[in-house]
């Protein structure tokens, strides 16, 4: 049942030319452009490229297309079908989690070819792309909740993106250990990233409990905020 | 009723301060069919929804086939067929797609082509669902809610907005799925599709149920009506032997209401007979389920004056 959602789900996207785009084109496009004119070492292209997966792949497409198919009253339909409300949402998820990790192992790849080192504590990088995937996905379930049309998800998925990034570059250029980094989505991301690669493990632990928190709340908004129909 | 499919005791549903259904009570037995009616606003769609399980009601039981359709979801859901007032697709899908995506989703087993075909969508399977009518998607709304025959099925309101050759389509599935023993649920505006298709009717007015039965007994409460075009030189008075009210009407019509059409409309022939006239337009009928519909209506006028 959760395969039929999900098979579905994955034509509808990939039959959007502007999701698709969004969801495949942009982040392998931005990936390959910053291996060309990437200055600043290969840590800081991984952690660019995957926290550009998390963004566009899974957080925006998340909030898009869930609001798009709440407009087509298709999730009024869903709901009438016997899967259960909760094998609806993650049915619908799949597809999109699916993409961003085929997206990380692309873009891993990529970078594997142009020269990039294999990761030192490759765990760090699954827990990293994992836990990220898992917040993006929460926040974006939430993040539809208060989106009334597709077009107006640009804005309201902006201060998430925007933060996600942020907290990004933030731990990409601070070295010492501030915790303030840790609790901006993104923050975590990459400092687990950096770590993966050798860098620092003193935050590991801090940045793994952030990751699970920003899980946590993501999920919390998800189930006070996802809405099955357009407000009338 | 013995062993009713559908037994609805006490229902009240609110959304926020205002209660749209106040204290609801009906049973629907196996295989009949049972027209829930009521103007726009009257609390149908939202019965028809605490009763699929789509909504919590605020008060009173729902049992469907024995369970409890919101808690139970997982065990009435396969036995049941739902199809909403409103109610979408994604557009980028095709009708045969949307039809092969619903089949996996559902337990129950289906032969889509037969069920594409009873439908009329046979020569649009290749098409995707943004490019049909109106009618064709209302259609294919159907087709899914019916597709592997449910026990219990459905339909809110499943005409709306219909040309009159699809409508007869729709009554032609249902009235296939009856025979198999189907047990339906019906909401809809128009009279006639109750009258036609359902075996017992509620009305609903204002969240509750104003009047309710077989469609013959309810029929048969209001009076009958007897109509003819005003002879020359008539005057109300000349008509004493009648039971019913005669009302001469602004239009150049004498209308005869009646608890006793076949008494009144014997009385009106002998007059008519003695007097050596001839009525043209002379029109006699049981109650429409329309005069039903706005005695309800006016019942409520009076009491809420």
């Amino acid at each position: 049942m959760i395969l039929a959602l999900s098979r579905t789900e994955l034509t509808l996207l990939l039959r959007n030319k502007t999701a698709a785009s969004l969801a495949l084109a942009m982040p392998l496009l931005i990936g390959a452009l910053l291996m060309v004119n990437g200055p600043s070492g290969w840590t800081f292209i991984i952690v660019l490229q995957l926290v550009m997966m998390l963004g566009f792949t899974v957080y925006m497409t998340v909030t898009t297309s869930l609001v798009s198919r709440r407009q087509d009253l298709y999730l009024k339909r869903l709901r009438t079908g016997e899967a259960s409300d909760q094998v609806v949402v993650a049915g619908l998820l799949v597809p999109t989690v699916v993409l961003g990790l085929v997206q990380a192992v692309v873009l891993m790849g990529m970078s594997k070819i142009a020269g990039a080192p294999l990761p030192e504590r490759p765990l760090l990088l699954a827990l990293a792309v994992v836990g990220g995937t898992a917040m993006c996905c929460a926040v974006g379930v939430a993040t539809s909740g208060i989106t009334s049309t597709p077009e107006l998800a640009q804005i309201t998925t902006a201060p998430f993106f925007f933060a996600l990034f942020g907290g990004a570059i933030w731990a990409l250029v601070t070295d010492t250990v501030d915790y303030r980094v840790l609790l901006v989505p993104g923050g975590q991301v990459a400092e687990l990233i950096k770590a993966a690669w050798g860098g620092p493990t003193d935050n590991v632990g801090m940045a793994l409990a952030a990751l699970v928190a920003w899980v946590a709340i993501g999920s919390g908004l998800a189930i006070r905020y996802f809405r099955w129909e357009p407000r009338s | 009723m013995t062993n009713p499919v559908i037994q609805v005791e006490g229902l009240r549903c609110s959304y926020g301060d205002f209660e749209a259904v106040r204290g609801v009570d009906f049973e629907v037995a196996q295989g009949e069919l049972f027209g829930l009616l009521g103007t726009n606003g009257a609390g149908k769609t939202t019965t028809m929804e605490a009763v699929e399980g789509l909504r919590k009601a605020t008060q009173g039981t729902v049992r469907v086939l024995g369970s409890d359709p919101l808690t139970d979801r997982g065990v009435v859901r396969p036995r049941i067929g739902i199809m909403l007032q409103d109610s979408g697709f994604p557009g980028d899908l095709t009708v045969a797609e949307m039809v092969a995506f619903w089949q996996a989703t559902s337990s129950r087993a289906s032969d889509a082509a037969s069920a594409i075909e009873a439908l009329d969508l046979a020569h649009r399977r290749d098409v995707r669902i943004k490019q049909l009518s109106g009618g064709e998607r209302r259609r294919l709304d159907l087709l899914l809610a019916t597709l592997g025959k449910p026990e219990v099925l459905f339909l809110d309101e499943p005409t709306t907005g219909l040309d009159p050759e699809s409508r007869l389509r729709v009554w032609e599935v249902v009235r296939g799925l009856l025979a198999e023993g189907t047990t339906v649920v019906l909401t809809t505006h128009y009279l006639e599709e109750a009258e036609s298709l359902a075996e017992r009717i509620a009305i609903m007015h204002a969240g509750r149920i104003a009047v309710s039965g077989r469609v013959s007994d309810v029929l048969a409460r209001q009076p009958a009506r007897i109509g003819f075009d005003v002879p020359a030189g008539f005057d109300v008075g000349v008509l004493p032997m009648l039971r019913g009210d005669v009302v001469h009407e602004p239009s150049g019509r004498v209308e005869v209401r009646t608890g006793e059409l076949q008494r009144d409309l014997g009385e009106l022939l002998d007059w008519a007979r003695g007097d050596g006239r001839v009525l043209t337009g002379l029109r006699a009928n049981h109650a429409s389920l329309e005069d039903v519909f706005h005695a309800v209506r006016a019942d409520e006028k009076v009491m809420s004056r």
